[in-house]
Formats: structure tokens, sequence, C-alpha cells
């Protein structure tokens, strides 16, 4: 492999290079501009002196100073809807730009480029694009169909924790700098739903599937053939992923390959002639990419596709490398925010190793003895997951072990199944009967695919879940891989290698041999409107005490913050999970943690409402030992004693009341954990006796105006107070009332809605708190309580 | 190339290409059949092994009622221990099996209610069952139970709880 054979790949390779850079150096656009300038008449001058080497290097560095303008944000034009002030009661007009998603019944979540904005009578164009939820049933609703509606809207804030994936981030890569709600009632529909030719393909083909196959199979070839994973049972893409064979849900290079070379072969046996095949197969494929949709990986595969057959036509022989660079920089030029799309970084790190490491790696197996079709395939399969390793570490923590093996057997059942599925949806759009049988082979390929990844996910430790990588790991991980087809040949390069090799496992293992800093620390998670708090005491043990929100067809806290919050740390073990009671906010996230983690018990008050069944039926599901603790008993996690003070098991009370309250201690530092509860529970918990004074206090019921009594707070002289609690949520938490009664009480009150985690740390001595989407950190002295200097 | 030659017989209709092709076709068709007749006589065989990695459905009765109310028990795995580090336990670790309640008796009919019997259900005190009677009054009947909607302070999250607690018996 020599960069002659793909001259596009340094300018490629360049212009990434500045997209990503723009992210740590911010030059104004000026001072870009004039880089750039800079560069391209040092360029021009090197060329003119007959410097013609040098002139190539700075051809490059110009090109990395146009990626780094290109990716600097755009100028918003005056009628941007984030840009408008607008009143309440102003409505919203604009067309639906994906399909509806339904969370609930009573829940849609809209996506809306923005056409007018109508305030009164006055009616003027604006654009942009904006993220609606929809409170309230409302008519069925299609993408391309006109609505309006009165959303209120703000910018988009997401969960600010330690390591944990910014939503808010992703939605501006999107496009989306505002989001809101809207009542059901307030949405008037203003076309009728008539779509554009590839989506009403797109639908008949969902729905000629779902006649033939049963629910789970038909999700399944829904997501094989067409991408669309919305309606894949959860059990099932979990096994995909633990196999790590997820990249086959995902329309990619693997269909468009299938789908030209199909229309390809069955042309030629035709005897239509070779040019005109390539024509017809370039059409083809456009028209697929259309209706799968413009995911970076359809793009990327389209556009390679294009340029083989292009290829074709012209009789000449083509580069898959110059190709490959060509589609990325097609890509970054039309969207420079890809770039950080984990599809985007995916689909061509798979394609790169795949192009740059399988004709060495087959070769060599190859001379060990391998038949060449299983050198080749094991080449390909070990290529692709070699390169997308640190792209699935970085984005999802997620280290698969099986799947190079995994692979060798789901692709060529995935191929057979995408094959026969193109073709039964060819047949069916003439004849359904025979679609029909078609259909009945798929099934059975469908069930072998499903039982060959259910049982390489079943194999113990198939994909671990392993801290994201530092950068230089990354790095030095790329430059293994690039000198990997040189190993052989040349000494300096298996030297280099070799070392590069040693850094990267040495940087890998240190968050799991780092010695732990001596300190109890209580991270209380921004989960939105909910409770999750993780405890981590010195020499070991690990609570979590709540999940935050979550379930199934919602945003999943559990999944999406905890976990990744967790495997960051290098935690694949918890040693305590408790639920102070069984409310969604609270119990939502867990099912995903039980799932995920090894955990030694869970804490309950015992008391469960309908509406939980979910949550027990994954507890039931885990077999964790369940632990119902009622007041007055001591748990030792360590050195710290853990009390409990509530419920009392006996007096009947409201789910609110009966949570379970929890005091920690340790070397003098006390916590009290609430849950949720209210006025009557602290009335009970203060007439039981126990002692309550505590330093730190999680403030019952999100800072509701029915907890957090002058009497209790009174009791427990908390000089600290943690509100976990979401922006702007329904309930109006916390409240004017609780807010005035803790500061009354003379205690500092954090709150997770505006300084995201808040993050309590304590050697015994002095105490942090650290509010982390600010940035900031008071330090306390134990001795006298009182801050004795705020750093930022 | 022996495809040539059998092509350049006059019997020979189709190319060994294609003949691959066709038969391949041909083979695909006849599993297809096979498998519908194997499907259609043995529909629940085809059930099972279509959710072979589906989980549970989980149980639908939900855990209302308190577990008696284990004693305290000390314990020294898991890095908790009942006792201060150094005492070790051996007890086996201690599983708390919750009792599922019976399923409620029949669903309470929303339009002959009392405000007790509405008051029983979970989430419901007096002031909201009160208010549910209001509402009744004020409607006349409640047509079904999403009407509870409309009820101040009954949200979409109580109204999910009771939901297959009440039902609405069609006028007489």
């Amino acid at each position: 492999m020599s960069l002659q054979a793909a001259p596009l790949l340094p300018l490629s390779a360049a212009f990434a290079g500045g997209i990503v850079a723009a992210s740590w150096v911010a030059p104004g656009p000026v001072a870009a501009i004039g880089l750039a300038a800079m560069l391209l008449a040092l360029a021009a001058a090197a060329l003119a002196g007959g410097l013609d080497r040098l002139a190539m290097v700075l051809l490059v560095f110009t090109v990395a100073a146009l990626g780094l303008l290109r990716a600097a944000s755009p100028h918003l034009p005056a009628d941007h809807i984030s840009r408008l002030t607008l009143g309440r009661g102003a409505t919203i007009e604009g067309r639906l730009v994906e399909e509806p998603l339904r969370w609930a019944p009573d829940r849609t979540r809209l996506v809306l480029e923005v056409e007018a904005v109508r305030e009164g009578f006055e009616h003027r164009s604006a654009n942009g694009r904006i993220q609606v939820t929809v409170y309230g049933e409302m008519d069925p609703l299609a993408e391309g169909q006109r609505i309006a509606l009165e959303p209120r809207l703000h910018p988009p804030t997401g969960f600010r924790n330690p390591d944990v994936f910014d939503y808010a981030a992703q939605l501006r890569r999107d496009g989306i700098l505002l989001v809101g709600s809207a009542r059901a009632d307030r949405v008037t529909v203003l076309g009728a739903d008539a779509p554009r030719w590839p989506v009403r393909v797109k639908r008949w083909a969902v729905a000629t599937i779902g006649r033939w196959l049963p629910e789970s199979s038909a999700a399944l070839l829904a997501g094989l053939l067409l991408g669309e994973r919305s309606a894949l049972p959860r059990e099932i893409d979990e096994a995909f992923r633990r196999a790590g064979v997820y990249h086959i849900l995902a329309v990619s290079g693997f269909n468009i390959a299938l789908l030209a070379s199909s229309v390809f072969l069955s042309l030629s046996l035709l005897g239509v002639p070779r040019r005109l095949t390539a024509v017809v197969a370039g059409i083809v494929v456009v028209g697929f990419a259309c209706v799968v949709g413009g995911q970076p990986s359809v793009l990327r595969a389209t556009v390679m596709g294009l340029l083989l057959l292009l290829g074709v036509l012209l009789e000449r022989e083509s580069q898959l490398m110059n190709a490959l660079a060509l589609a990325g920089l097609a890509l970054l030029v039309w969207n420079p925010t890809d770039a950080r799309e984990p599809g985007f970084q995916l689909s061509f790190a798979a394609t790169l190793g795949i192009v740059y490491l399988t004709p060495g790696a087959t070769a060599s197996l190859g001379a060990h003895g391998w038949p060449r079709w299983l050198a080749a395939a094991v080449a390909v399969s070990l290529g692709a997951q070699l390169a997308v390793m640190p792209v699935m570490l970085v984005h999802f923590n997620q280290l698969s072990i099986i799947g190079v093996a995994a692979n060798l057997a789901v692709v060529p059942l995935a191929g057979a199944v995408t094959t026969i599925g193109m073709l039964a949806l060819l047949v069916a759009a003439a004849s359904e009967a025979a679609a029909g049988l078609l259909f009945e082979v798929l099934w059975l390929l469908l069930v072998g695919l499903r039982a060959v990844v259910w049982a390489a996910a079943a194999v113990p430790a198939a994909m671990i879940h392993v801290p994201a990588p530092t950068w230089g790991a990354v790095a030095a991980w790329y430059g293994v891989l690039a000198l990997l087809p040189y190993v052989r040949a040349l000494p300096w390069a298996r030297g280099v290698a070799a070392g590069l090799l040693v850094l990267v496992s040495a940087l890998s293992v240190w968050p799991w041999l780092k010695p732990h800093d001596g300190k109890l620390r209580v991270t209380f998670l921004d989960v939105g409107q909910g409770d999750a708090a993780f405890v981590e005491v010195p020499g070991g043990p690990r609570l979590l005490i709540d999940g935050g929100p979550g379930g199934a067809r919602r945003f999943d806290v559990g999944e999406r913050v905890l976990a990744p919050f967790l495997w960051n740390r290098a935690v694949t073990r918890l040693d305590v999970v408790g639920l102070s009671h069984d409310d969604l906010d609270h119990a939502g996230g867990l099912p995903a943690i039980l799932r995920h983690f090894r955990i030694g018990e869970f804490w309950e008050g015992g008391r469960w409402h309908p509406g939980s069944e979910e949550v027990l039926a994954a507890l039931a599901r885990s077999r964790i030992p369940r632990r119902v603790l009622n007041e007055g008993e001591r748990l030792w996690m360590g050195d710290a004693l853990v009390r409990v003070l509530n419920p009392d098991g006996r007096t009947p009370a409201s789910p609110n009341d009966d949570s379970l309250v929890l005091r920690l201690d340790w070397r003098g530092i006390s916590l009290l954990l609430t849950g949720d509860l209210g006025w009557p529970g602290e009335a009970r918990v203060l007439r039981s006796g126990a002692a309550l004074r505590a330093l730190v206090l999680k403030v019952g019921h999100h800072g509701s105006r029915f907890s957090s009594t002058e009497a209790f707070l009174g009791a427990v002289q908390a000089r600290m107070a943690v509100i976990s609690v979401g922006a702007r949520n329904s309930f109006r938490h916390p409240t004017p009332e609780a807010l005035a009664r803790l500061e009354a009480a003379g205690a500092r009150v954090y709150r997770t809605d505006r300084d995201g985690a808040v993050i309590v740390e304590s050697d015994g001595v002095k105490l942090w708190v650290t509010r982390w989407a600010r940035g900031t950190t008071d330090v306390f002295d134990l001795d006298g309580e009182r801050p004795v200097d705020a750093r930022p | 190339m022996a495809g040539a030659a059998w092509h350049a017989r006059r019997t020979m209709l189709y190319t060994r290409p294609q003949l691959k092709l066709l038969l391949a076709l041909a083979a695909i068709f006849l599993v297809g059949l096979a498998v519908r007749e194997w499907r259609a006589g043995f529909p629940a065989a085809a059930d099972r092994l279509e959710r072979f990695d589906r989980e549970d459905v989980p149980p639908a009765t939900p855990l209302i009622a308190r577990p008696p109310a284990p004693p305290p028990q000390p314990r020294a795995d898991h890095g908790v221990a009942a006792q201060p580090p150094g005492a070790p336990s051996a007890d086996p670790p201690l599983v708390v099996r919750v009792a599922k309640s019976p399923p409620p008796a029949a669903p309470l009919d929303l339009n002959s209610a009392s405000a007790d019997e509405l008051a029983r259900l979970p989430g419901v005190g007096l002031g909201l069952a009160q208010r549910i009677l209001d509402e009744r009054t004020r409607r006349g009947r409640f047509e079904s139970p999403e009407a509870l909607r409309h009820v101040l302070g009954l949200g979409p999250k109580k109204l999910a709880a009771i939901r297959d607690l009440v039902t609405v018996v069609d006028a007489p």
C-alpha cells in the first residue's frame, strides 16, 4: 500500500484533522482565513522556487486550515429560529423531517424544519430546526407533513456528568439549537400525509415484511435490509451488540455491495452489455440510498460504489483507498460535524481497516497454511475489528472479544438474508404468493442468524466494558495498525510497533490499577428529574442509591448516563444497589444497571406499587439477593456505617413516605439520603428519635414544598443540601418554599438542574463540593464547617 | 471452456452460470415450500422457535404487600457487614422472597363506586376520591376510565397505576 495509489488520502486526512482540531484551537474566522492564505502563498512561492516537495507539504497544511475554517460554527441567518425572540403563544409552522418517535401513547417527539412563525396577525418566515416533545394523544403524523404548533422552547441542556456523552452537543451537531414541549391539542395539521417516493417505498417495504414474518424476525429483517431498527426488541438488539456484530444492522457497504453485485450478476447472466449493466447498477444503488436515508455509512458506501462502477464504465482499475478518501472528503465538506458522529467514524474506520490491513493479513495467514477462503474471511473480520476498536471504546466503552469469530459465521448468513430479502421485496412488488415462499426461507435464515448471535452473546465475557481510552492511547493504537503491514519486512517497524503496543496496554490498564485516593466520594448525578447517587467508600465498597428515570421507549438514564459514568471509572461491580422507593424517576434506570453490572445485593424498603412491574421483573431475572431494610438496621460498608431511618414497616404510608432513608457515617462525616420523603414521613422519623444531625442532606422529593419541613431541617442542621432535580420539570421543583426553608436553616444549596453533577468528597479533614457543570469547587474545613476558599 | 462447448450444442438452453442461478432459485423455493408446510403443521413449535431468544413477559401481578420483615442478620460478604469489619460471619446470602399479592378483585366500576372504594385505589386519597365524584356529577357519567384525566391531581402516571383496577360498566 503506497500513497501514490491514493493521492487523495493525505488531503482527506488533513481536512478531517483540521475539523477535529477546531474543537481545541478555535481561531477567529479572520485569523483562520489569514492562516490558510499565508500557507497557500508559501506553497505557491515554494512551487515557483522549484521546491515541489515543500509545496506538497504546505498544500496538505493548507487543506487542514480549510478544514479548521469549515468546522467553525456557521453564522446563523437573522431569521433563524434561535435568534428570534418569541412571545408566549407564538405559533411555529414547519415540516416534519423525520418520522415522529412515539415514546408512549401520550408522548411523541417531533423534529421540525421551521418555515414560519406567527404571532397574533404578524406572519414572518423563519428557519432552523427544533425538536419538540408533544404531550397528549395526537393523531398520527408522518415524515414530510406540515404542521403548526405552539411550543415552549429553550436551548437543550442534556445531562452534565463527568465522562458522559453530551446530549446537547449531539443535538447541536444535528442542527437542533432549540428543544421544547407542546400540548397535543395545540398541534394543527396543515398538510396531508403526501410523502416523497423514497419514504413511500420504505413504508411499503416495512409493511410487506411485517405482513409475512412474525414480529421479532420482521424487526430484524427491517434492520438488515433498511437499517430500520426502531421495532427491534431490546434483547435482540443487545445480543447483536454483545456479539460484536451490530454493524450488520446498519445499512453500509455490505448492503450496497451485495445489491450492486446482485444486479450486476443477474444482468450479465441475461446477456446485457457490461457498460449498460454498470449504469443500471449505479441507478439502483442511488435509488436504494434514497430509500434508506442519508446516514454517513450509506453515503460513504454509495460514493465508493459509484466510483467502482465508474471504473467499470471507463474500463479503468479503481483504487479502493482513493475512493474511500474521496468519499470522506465529500461527506466532510458537505457536513463537517459528521466527523464527530460515531456512525461516520465506525464506517470509515472499518473500511480503512479492511482496505489497509486485509491484504497483508491474508498473505500471512495463507503463509501459515490456512485455506485461502478462510484466511480472507478472517483477515477482513480482523481488519475491521482492530480498526473500529478505539471508536467503540470511546463512544460505547465496549470491547468485543468474540467479534472476530462471530463475524465469520454471521456475515455469510446476513449476506444470504440480505440478498434473498431484496429479492423477496422485488418479487413481492409483482406477486405476493411467490414472495411468500421466499419469506419462509428468510424466516428460517433469520432464526438461524438469531441463534448464532444469541450463542455468541451468551459466551462469558463476549463483550467487556472498559473505560474510554485517552487520546494518547487511541493515537498509539492507530500507529501500531499503520505499522502492521511492515513489521515482517522492516525491523525498525517491529520495534516501534512493539513499543507503541506496550504504551497502549499501559494506558489501558492504568484506570484499573490506579490506587484509590482514600477519599469518601458521593456523586449526585445529573439525571434530569429524578435521583441517582453513587457512593464510593475508601477501601472499596461502592453503592448506587436510585437509578434515575428510564425504561423502555424513553431516554434510559441507566443505559445512557449511569452505565457509561460507571464504566469510565473502571467500575464493573457494585456492592450495593439501593432503591429508595419504586417511583420511575428513581427506579426506571435500574433495569439497565441490573443487566450490565455484577451486584452484591439490592436494598429496598419492601413495598412495590403498580407501574414498576418492569423493574421487579428485571430484579427477579438478575437473581440478585434482596435485602428489605427496616428502621433501626445498621450495616457496615468498609469503614462506613449505614443506618436505616425509614420505613418502619408498620405505619401505612404513601409511597413517598415509605422511602428508604439512609444515614451514612464515615470519620465524622455524615450524610442523609432521604429519597422522596414527605412531611408525614419526616414527622415519623423525628418521632422515632433517631440521630438526624448530618453534614450533607440529600433534600427530600426534589425540593417539593411538602418535604423539608422546618422541624426536620432543624433536627438535621445540614451545612450542605443537595437537590436532585431536572431543569424545567413539570412539578415546578424545587419550590420557593422549600428553598426558603433550606436557606433559613443555614444550608448551602447545590442543585443538579443548575450545577450538573454535584460531587461531595472528603478525606476526613476537609470536604470538597464540586459543581460539575460550572467547574467550581467549594472547600470546607471540617473543624469550622465553613468554606476556607472557593477555587475555580 | 465447458460452458461454451455445451452452449454450442443445440439442445442446451442455458449457459452453465445461468443453470447454477436457476438451480439455486429452485432450491430456495423448495426450501420455502418445506418451511411453509412445517410451520403450518407445527405452529406451536414454530412459535417457540420464533420466540426462543425473547425474555418472558414480566409477571403482570404487582407486588403491593410488604413481606414479613426479616430479622436483622449479620453478613460479611459483598463488603457489607452488619458488624464492624474484622468480625466475620458465614451466614448464607439472604434472599428475600417477596410474596405476590393476589390479583385485584373485580375492577371497580367508576360510575357506581363510592368515595371510600375509590380511596382504596393506590395513590388515591379521600380528597382525590371526592374530586373524582365531583367530576362524575359534572359529566353525568364516565364514558371510559381515560376520562379520569380531567380530574385535577390525576396525572398520566397515577392513571396508568389504577388503569387496570377500574372499569366503566355500560349503562343499563
